[in-house]
C-alpha cells in the first residue's frame, strides 16, 4: 500500500504565505504570553498542590466551600475525569498539619462520600527558580548543540534555519499554551516540569524531521548538475513527503493513545508534544528548507556541503 | 553472508542478555503472584520462608518502579550553610548581623552557592573576614578556602546522617544524593507514615545539657518583656511605621496593655505554662534578639516538647528559662535505646556517654546537686530532672515523650548523630500508593495501545517488511526495559511516555529506509540491491536526525530534575536500541528473506 506516490507539490511557490501565516501564529503566541501569561504550576512558582479522589461524584463547589469554611485557602478544580479534585494553596510549613485539616473537614462534611488524598506536592520557592534556569540552559545548550552539529555536517545557513525552525515551533505551541491555558478543565495546560521536558523533546523532534529532508536536499545537490536550487529544493521535499507524513502519522497516533489514556498527570507533557508534532512536521516543509533557499537567493553564493 | 552470521550472533546474544537481565523481574512478578494465591496467612508465610533467599535476590535485581508508580515520598533537603557560618563566627555585631541577612536573602531564592555571596558582601563592604573568622592573621583567601571547606563537610557529613537515619528507620531502596552545593534528595518508595519521616530527616539532633534558672529570674525576665512589648506597641500606632510583620502583627493588632501575659499564663504559685495557640508566636519571640537582650546574661527561654493538659481540656507548654551555654553537648553520645521506663508505660531513651563525657557529667551532676539540668533537643526541653546525687556512669534517660514510636526515632536519630547544621525541607512530593496502581495501568495500557497500533499499521502499509520492523520494535522495547533493570534505574510515568514515543520514533529509521527500498525498485532495481542501496543511503539520514534527538535527550538528563531524568534517559535508551534494531536487525531479516527467496517487489507493500 502506498499513501503518498509521487508527488510534485510546489512547496517553495508558497512560502511567503506559509511565513505569513507562521508569523501571525506567533505573534499571537506572543501577544498572549504578554497580556495573559502561561498557567504555571507549582514547579514553577511554588506552592503545594493535594490531589484528592472521593468514592462517588462530588461537585467543585460542594468540596470547595467546604474546604474554604475550614480555612483552607486556595482554588480547588476538577482534576482529570474521575471523580478527582485538585487542590492548589500557597500553603508553606508542615503539609501534615494541612492535610489533616482537609481530611477532617471532608471527613466531617461530606460523611457519606469517602475521599482519599492521592497525591501532595509542595514546592519551595527556591526550587522553582532553579527549575525555570535549568530549563533555559538546557533549551540554550539544545540549540547552541545543534547549530554546531548541523554547521558541522551540512552548512552554516542550514544550522541557522534549523534554529529558526525551532524557535518557531517552540514559540507557537507556548503561544497556544498561553492562549489555550485554564480553559478547559479536561487539560489545564499546566506549565511543570513534563512540559518543559516536553519542549526540549519538540526541539529535538523537529531538528530529526528538518535533518531528514536536508540530508536529501545534500544528495540532490551532489547528484545533479544543475543550480537551480528551486527545483531541488522542491524535488527534495516531494522524495521525503512519504517519509515525513508517515513517520509524523505514526508517531501522532502514539502521542493520541498517551494523550487521551495515560492519565492527567502527564496529560500537559503529552498534548505539547502532540502540537509540537504537527507544527514540526509543517515547519520541517515550509520554514526550515525554504528559509534555506531564501539564504541562498539572498547571498548568490553555492551551497557547499559537508559530511554525507 | 559472513558479516551476516556476525550480526545475526550479535542479535541473539543482545536479545540472551536483555532476557537474562529481565528474569529476576518476571521472578519477582511470579513470586507475588504466587504469594496473592495463598490462601492463609500462615501459607503465606511459609511460603516466604521457604523461598526466602530466591524472592530476596529476585526483589533486588528486578526491575524498580519510580516513586510516582509505587507510591512513597521524595523530598529536597537545605542545609543552611548560613547557620554554620554564624556559628562559626566570633565577635558577632550588627555589621556581620547585616551581612549575614543580606546572603540570606540574596540566596534564599537559589541554588547559589553561600560561600561566594558570603566573600562579594564582604568585599563589599572591604572588611576583612578575619574580624569574625578563624584567626586575626589569616588572610581573606585562607579564610574562604577554610569555609569552603567547611560548607562542603557539613553536606557531606549531612548527607551520611540523613542515610543513617534513613536506614535506621528502615526504608527499602532508598535513593539519597546530593544536589548542588547544599541539597539533598531524598527518595524514599512506599514510605506512607509522612509526618514520622519528615520529623526524622529535619531534626538536627542537637542534644544539649543545660542548667535551669531559677523561676525569679524567669518571672522578672517575663515581666521586663511584658513592659518592652507594650512599650514598642504605643510607638507602633504611629501610622508612618509600616504593620509589624507576622506574628508581630497578631499583638501590635490586640493593643493590650499586657501582650505578653494574653500569650502566656503565670501560676500563682509562679509556675509558667504557654498555651498551645501561642506556642509558635512565644517560640519566635524569645529567639527575637531584642527579646533576648531583656533576659539575664547567657540565658534562653524555651518551650517543653510535650504539651500537657489542663483542666479545661486545653493543652499547655512548660517554660523555662535556662542557661544559654550547654554544660554538654550531645557529641559525647555513644549508645542510645528506646525503652519503658520504671513505670512500664512512660517510653524514655537512655543513653551512654563516651569517657571524655563521662567524666564531665560526673563532675556537673556533682556541682549541681538539688538544681534542674534541662535535657534539651533541637531547642525544645524533654525534661528538666532535679539532680539528686552525682552520676558518675556516664548514664542519662530522655523522658517527656509522647509514644514509643518518638522514643525510636530519637533512638535512631541520636545514633546517626547530630546535623551540622539545620536541614530545612524545600520540596516534597507525596504519591499514594492508590495513584501509583493507577498510573502503572494507565502508562501500560497505552504504552499497549501504541505499540498495537503502529505494529498494525506497519504491516498493513509495509507487508513482510513492516513485519520485519514489528519484531525489531518489541526488541527495541525489550532492550530498554533491560537496560533500566541492568543499571537498576527506576521507570516512571514520564519514562513510560518515553518509552512510547521512542516506539514512533523507533518507526522513523525504518520507514526512511522502506521508502528509500520502494524508491530503488521503482527505478527497476533488483531486490538485493535495492535493498542494500536502500540501506546505505538512508544511513546518513537516520544518523543525523537520530543523534541530534540523542543530544536534546543528553541534555534533558544533564538539566532535568527527577521524573524529567527518567524521561530523558528511556528516551536515549529507547534511540540508541532503535539505531541498532533498524540498521541491524531488519537488514539481517531481509538479507535472510531474500537469500531464500522470499523478498519480493511485493513485499515492501
Amino acid at each position: 500500500m502506498q499513501l503518498i506516490h509521487k508527488t510534485n507539490v510546489d512547496f517553495l511557490k508558497n512560502r511567503k504565505i506559509a511565513y505569513v501565516i507562521s508569523l501571525t501564529l506567533m505573534l499571537a503566541g506572543v501577544l498572549s504570553l504578554f497580556v495573559k501569561g502561561l498557567n504555571f504550576g507549582i514547579d514553577f512558582k511554588g506552592g503545594t498542590e493535594v490531589v484528592l479522589r472521593f468514592e462517588e461524584e462530588v461537585t467543585v463547589g460542594e468540596v470547595r466551600s467546604v474546604l474554604k469554611e475550614a480555612g483552607v485557602e486556595g482554588a480547588v478544580k476538577r482534576y482529570g475525569a474521575d471523580r478527582s479534585i485538585l487542590l492548589q494553596t500557597a500553603f508553606e510549613g508542615n503539609l501534615n498539619d494541612l492535610k489533616s485539616l482537609v481530611n477532617n473537614a471532608l471527613d466531617d462534611r461530606i460523611a457519606d462520600n469517602p475521599h482519599e488524598v492521592l497525591r501532595i506536592d509542595s514546592v519551595g520557592p527556591s526550587i522553582a527558580s532553579d527549575l525555570k534556569w535549568a530549563a533555559l540552559k538546557a533549551l540554550l545548550g539544545a540549540v547552541i548543540a545543534i547549530l554546531i552539529y548541523v554547521g558541522i555536517r551540512f552548512e552554516f545557513s542550514f544550522a541557522v534555519a534549523s534554529v529558526m525552525a525551532i524557535f518557531h515551533d517552540v514559540f507557537i505551541v507556548l503561544g497556544l499554551f498561553s492562549i489555550f491555558g485554564g480553559l478547559f478543565d479536561y487539560m489545564p495546560l499546566v506549565i511543570d516540569q513534563g512540559v518543559i521536558a516536553a519542549f526540549l523533546t519538540i526541539a529535538g523532534y523537529s531538528i530529526n524531521d528538518t535533518v531528514v529532508i536536508y540530508d536529501r536536499i545534500r544528495e540532490n545537490i551532489r547528484s545533479g548538475k544543475s543550480t537551480e536550487y528551486t527545483a531541488t529544493f522542491n524535488r527534495s521535499l516531494n522524495e521525503t513527503l512519504s517519509r515525513t507524513v508517515i513517520t509524523s502519522g505514526t508517531t501522532l497516533v502514539v502521542v493520541l493513545v498517551l494523550f487521551f489514556f495515560a492519565g492527567p498527570a502527564i496529560r500537559g507533557f503529552t498534548f505539547a508534544i502532540l502540537l509540537g508534532i504537527v507544527i514540526g512536521t509543517y515547519s520541517s516543509l515550509f520554514i526550515a528548507a525554504p528559509l534555506v533557499l531564501d539564504w541562498q537567493k539572498k547571498t548568490k553564493r553555492p551551497i557547499k556541503l559537508r559530511g554525507g | 553472508m559472513k558479516n551476516n552470521r556476525f550480526k545475526s550472533i550479535l542479535i541473539v546474544a543482545l536479545t540472551a542478555l536483555a532476557l537474562w537481565s529481565l528474569w529476576p523481574t518476571y521472578q519477582d512478578y511470579s513470586y507475588s503472584k504466587q504469594l496473592d494465591r495463598q490462601e492463609t496467612a500462615e501459607d503465606s508465610l511459609s511460603f516466604v520462608r521457604d523461598h526466602r533467599e530466591s524472592i530476596e535476590a529476585a526483589a533486588e535485581k528486578s526491575l524498580k518502579l519510580g516513586l510516582d508508580l509505587r507510591g512513597g515520598m521524595y523530598l529536597v533537603l537545605e542545609v543552611d550553610l548560613i547557620d554554620l557560618i554564624e556559628e562559626k563566627a566570633w565577635n558577632k555585631d550588627d555589621a556581620f548581623r547585616r551581612i549575614i541577612a543580606d546572603v540570606r536573602s540574596k540566596t534564599a531564592g537559589s541554588n547559589a552557592q553561600v560561600i561566594e555571596v558570603l566573600v562579594s558582601e564582604f568585599q563589599k563592604r572591604s572588611i576583612r573576614m578575619s574580624r569574625y573568622f578563624y584567626e586575626v592573621r589569616d588572610s581573606d583567601e585562607e579564610i574562604i578556602v577554610k569555609l569552603r571547606k567547611e560548607a562542603q563537610d557539613a553536606v557531606v557529613r549531612a548527607k551520611e546522617i540523613i542515610r543513617n537515619r534513613v536506614d535506621q528507620y528502615g526504608v527499602a531502596e532508598p535513593v539519597i544524593q546530593s544536589q548542588g552545593a547544599r541539597r539533598i534528595i531524598v527518595a524514599l518508595p512506599g514510605v506512607s507514615d509522612e509526618d514520622r519521616v519528615r520529623k526524622l530527616l529535619r531534626g538536627s539532633a542537637k542534644l544539649e545539657f543545660k542548667l535551669v534558672k531559677d523561676n525569679e529570674s524567669l518571672l522578672e525576665a517575663l515581666e521586663r518583656i511584658n513592659s518592652s512589648l507594650a512599650e514598642n506597641e504605643v510607638s507602633k500606632e504611629n501610622p508612618d511605621l509600616p504593620e509589624g510583620d507576622g506574628a508581630e502583627g497578631e499583638t501590635v493588632a490586640e493593643k493590650s496593655s499586657n501582650p505578653l501575659y494574653d500569650n502566656i499564663v503565670v501560676l500563682e504559685n509562679g509556675r509558667v505554662y504557654a498555651p498551645d495557640y501561642s506556642r509558635e508566636y512565644l517560640t519566635g519571640l524569645f529567639q527575637r534578639e531584642s527579646i533576648q537582650k531583656l533576659l539575664p546574661k547567657d540565658s534562653e527561654i524555651r518551650l517543653s516538647a510535650r504539651s500537657i493538659e489542663g483542666s479545661d481540656g486545653a493543652m499547655f507548654y512548660d517554660v523555662y528559662l535556662l542557661k544559654k551555654t550547654p554544660e554538654l553537648t550531645g557529641g559525647v553520645i555513644t549508645e542510645a535505646k528506646a525503652t519503658f521506663g520504671a513505670s512500664a508505660v512512660q517510653p524514655e531513651v537512655t543513653m551512654k556517654m563516651n569517657s571524655d563525657g563521662t567524666a564531665k557529667w560526673a563532675r556537673i551532676t556533682g556541682a549541681n546537686i538539688g538544681r534542674r539540668i534541662a535535657i534539651v533537643l533541637d531547642g525544645a526541653v524533654y525534661s528538666a530532672p532535679v539532680v539528686e546525687s552525682k552520676i558518675p556512669g556516664g548514664s542519662s534517660v530522655i523522658n517527656g515523650i509522647d509514644g514509643i514510636e518518638e522514643a525510636q526515632d530519637l533512638e535512631i536519630v541520636l545514633k546517626a548523630g547530630a546535623l551540622p547544621a539545620p536541614v530545612r525541607i524545600i520540596e516534597e512530593r507525596t504519591v499514594g500508593p492508590t495513584l501509583g496502581a493507577d498510573y502503572i495501568r494507565s502508562g501500560l495500557l497505552s504504552a499497549a495501545w501504541g505499540l498495537f497500533l503502529v505494529a498494525v499499521f506497519m504491516v498493513f502499509y509495509y507487508r513482510k517488511a513492516g513485519f520485519s520492523t514489528d519484531i525489531a520494535l518489541v526488541l527495541n522495547i525489550l532492550f530498554v526495559l533491560s537496560v533500566l533493570a541492568g543499571f537498576s534505574a527506576a521507570l516512571s510515568l514520564p519514562g513510560i511516555a518515553g518509552i512510547v514515543l521512542t516506539i514512533g520514533m523507533a518507526v522513523d529509521a525504518n520507514v526512511l529506509i522502506f521508502e528509500r527500498i520502494r524508491e530503488e525498485i521503482a527505478q527497476g532495481k533488483n531486490m538485493r540491491l535495492a535493498v542494500d542501496t536502500g540501506y546505505s543511503k538512508a544511513f546518513s539520514a537516520i544518523v543525523d536526525s537520530q543523534i541530534t534527538t540523542l543530544g536534546a535527550g543528553f541534555l534533558l538528563y544533564i538539566y532535568g530534575i527527577g521524573p524529567i531524568q527518567g524521561f530523558a534517559l528511556t528516551l536515549m535508551i529507547g534511540i540508541a536500541a532503535s539505531l541498532f534494531t533498524a540498521l541491524v536487525v531488519t537488514k539481517v531479516i531481509f538479507d535472510l528473506l531474500i537469500d531464500r527467496n522470499l523478498m519480493t517487489a511485493k513485499s515492501f507493500g
